[in-house]
């Protein structure tokens, strides 16, 4: 396979294309699971686990956590990986050999990366209420807001990336998209 | 003390302007150190712009949660892929396995076969032997249905649209065409065009066809993924293999269209 990672930048990345989205998972997962292997996960596990690293790793790059990479991406991956492992295997209250102590590995200060967010939080009643009428929204309003809360996007950004053609464009479109989740919400409840 | 109204109308007016700029650079990681003092007060003391504050903060939760949840199904996508890639992988090597032990089992036969193919020269080993590309063509084109104009018996409205997809749908190709055409510019719909290239493919005209799903990509405005697979249909009836192979490895790794299908034309072409 075309190897495509070596010169990514986070900037390309945060371009949203899924073409890029699945090299990287592709390139690198082979690698992960084989060296998932040595934890005694099972197959499946060790799927979910990279498919976690994956996405945690992503999120940081989109919400402005990671700036800029400092290391390659596999060894973000790898990192990540290595985290939800031992999480894993704390909770599982599995241990890889006798002699091997879970409690010193894993700490988030020896992550690639100490400004990585690795949680990801439930989402309270009033969320799972917004999440119901977000997707409801039509597919601009929606597009629109995500490159604002998720990807933060500046408003100039959104100008450059297509539909919008100036700033109050932008800032009233977002309004409108706000008003209308509320109106939903309030509608229904 | 008597205040204009109107005067009062603008100053809430542009208040809740320098609120929501506030909340747009908070949300933006953009606020000074001023700004961020105002921030806090009104937090404490603003219950209006707490609120607002809150939705917006629940709504950034929200948004990534849902983002998750797309990212979490195209890669599920794509270890059904994967899976899919590896089976068909071992369905080959089983293959391949089975037709070797054939040929050890089966020499003598396969030596009489083989010299009745030298016989028939290279006329006949060509017709045996290369890729069949009007049976892959036979094997891989239907008709793409109508999914775009609803066709009701009480409909009384006799418009050139409904005359096109009523011509279509009876597989009058060449009425489809003139109906298409004959529609004014200004009523045209994006899908018209791969409409008339589907009925051009269907009377053998594949160079207009091409001309049209190409145009159909270009447009981006729908039936883009279809369209690709018509192209690299087209392409193989014209055995134009290299050809084939782009759109189908653009329509695999971009959309997910018959992506089982072009998968399976894919390896049938390498």
């Amino acid at each position: 396979m075309h190897r495509v990672q070596e010169n990514i930048t986070v900037q390309d990345l945060k371009q949203g294309s899924d073409l890029l989205f699945k090299s990287i998972y592709e390139e690198n997962r082979s690698k992960f699971l084989n060296f998932a292997k040595k934890y005694n996960l099972s197959q499946d596990d060790n799927i979910d686990v990279y498919q976690d690293a994956y996405i945690i790793f992503y999120n940081n790059v989109m919400q402005g956590k990671v700036t800029e990479f400092t290391s390659s991406i596999s060894t973000y991956l790898f990192s990540i990986g290595k985290y939800l492992i031992f999480d894993k295997m704390k909770k599982n209250n599995k241990t890889i050999n006798p002699d091997f102590d879970l409690s010193i590995v894993r700490e988030k200060e020896a992550l690639v990366d100490p400004a990585l967010e690795l949680e990801q939080q439930e989402l309270t009643t009033e969320q799972i209420l917004l999440k119901k009428y977000f997707v409801t929204l039509g597919k601009k309003c929606q597009e629109l807001l995500t490159l604002f809360y998720y990807r933060g996007f500046t408003i100039k950004d959104i100008i450059e990336a297509g539909d919008y053609t100036s700033e109050n464009v932008v800032k009233s479109a977002k309004s409108r998209c706000m008003k209308t989740l509320k109106e939903r919400i309030n509608a229904q409840n | 003390m008597y205040e204009n109204p109107k005067r009062e109308n603008k100053r809430t007016k542009l208040i809740a302007m320098k609120n929501q700029d506030l909340l747009y650079h908070y949300f933006s990681n953009s606020l000074t150190a001023e700004q961020e003092e105002v921030f806090k007060k009104l937090l404490e003391n603003d219950a209006e712009f707490k609120a607002q504050f809150l939705f917006e903060q629940n709504l950034k939760e929200v948004i990534k949660s849902n983002e998750i949840d797309i990212l979490k199904a195209k890669l599920k996508g794509f270890e059904k892929d994967l899976a899919a890639t590896k089976t068909t992988r071992i369905e080959n090597f089983n293959t391949k396995k089975t037709k070797s032990k054939t040929f050890v089992f089966n020499y003598k036969t396969f030596a009489v076969a083989a010299s009745i193919a030298i016989l028939m020269g290279w006329f006949g080993y060509n017709s045996f032997f290369k890729t069949n590309y009007s049976s892959i063509y036979n094997d891989n084109f239907s008709v793409y249905p109508n999914t775009v104009y609803t066709i009701t018996r009480g409909d009384t409205k006799n418009t050139l649209e409904r005359e096109a997809f009523v011509a279509f749908e009876s597989k009058e190709y060449k009425t489809t065409i003139e109906k298409l055409n004959a529609i004014p510019a200004d009523a045209n719909k994006a899908y018209f065009n791969f409409y008339k290239a589907q009925a051009y493919l269907n009377l053998e005209d594949t160079e207009k066809a091409e001309q049209l799903f190409t145009q159909v990509v270009k447009d981006s405005t729908g039936f883009v993924a279809e369209s690709i697979w018509y192209l690299a249909l087209i392409a193989i009836k014209e055995e134009n293999k290299n050809q084939a192979i782009q759109h189908l490895e653009n329509l695999i790794e971009n959309y997910s269209y018959n992506k089982d299908a072009a998968t399976a034309l894919l390896e049938k072409l390498n």
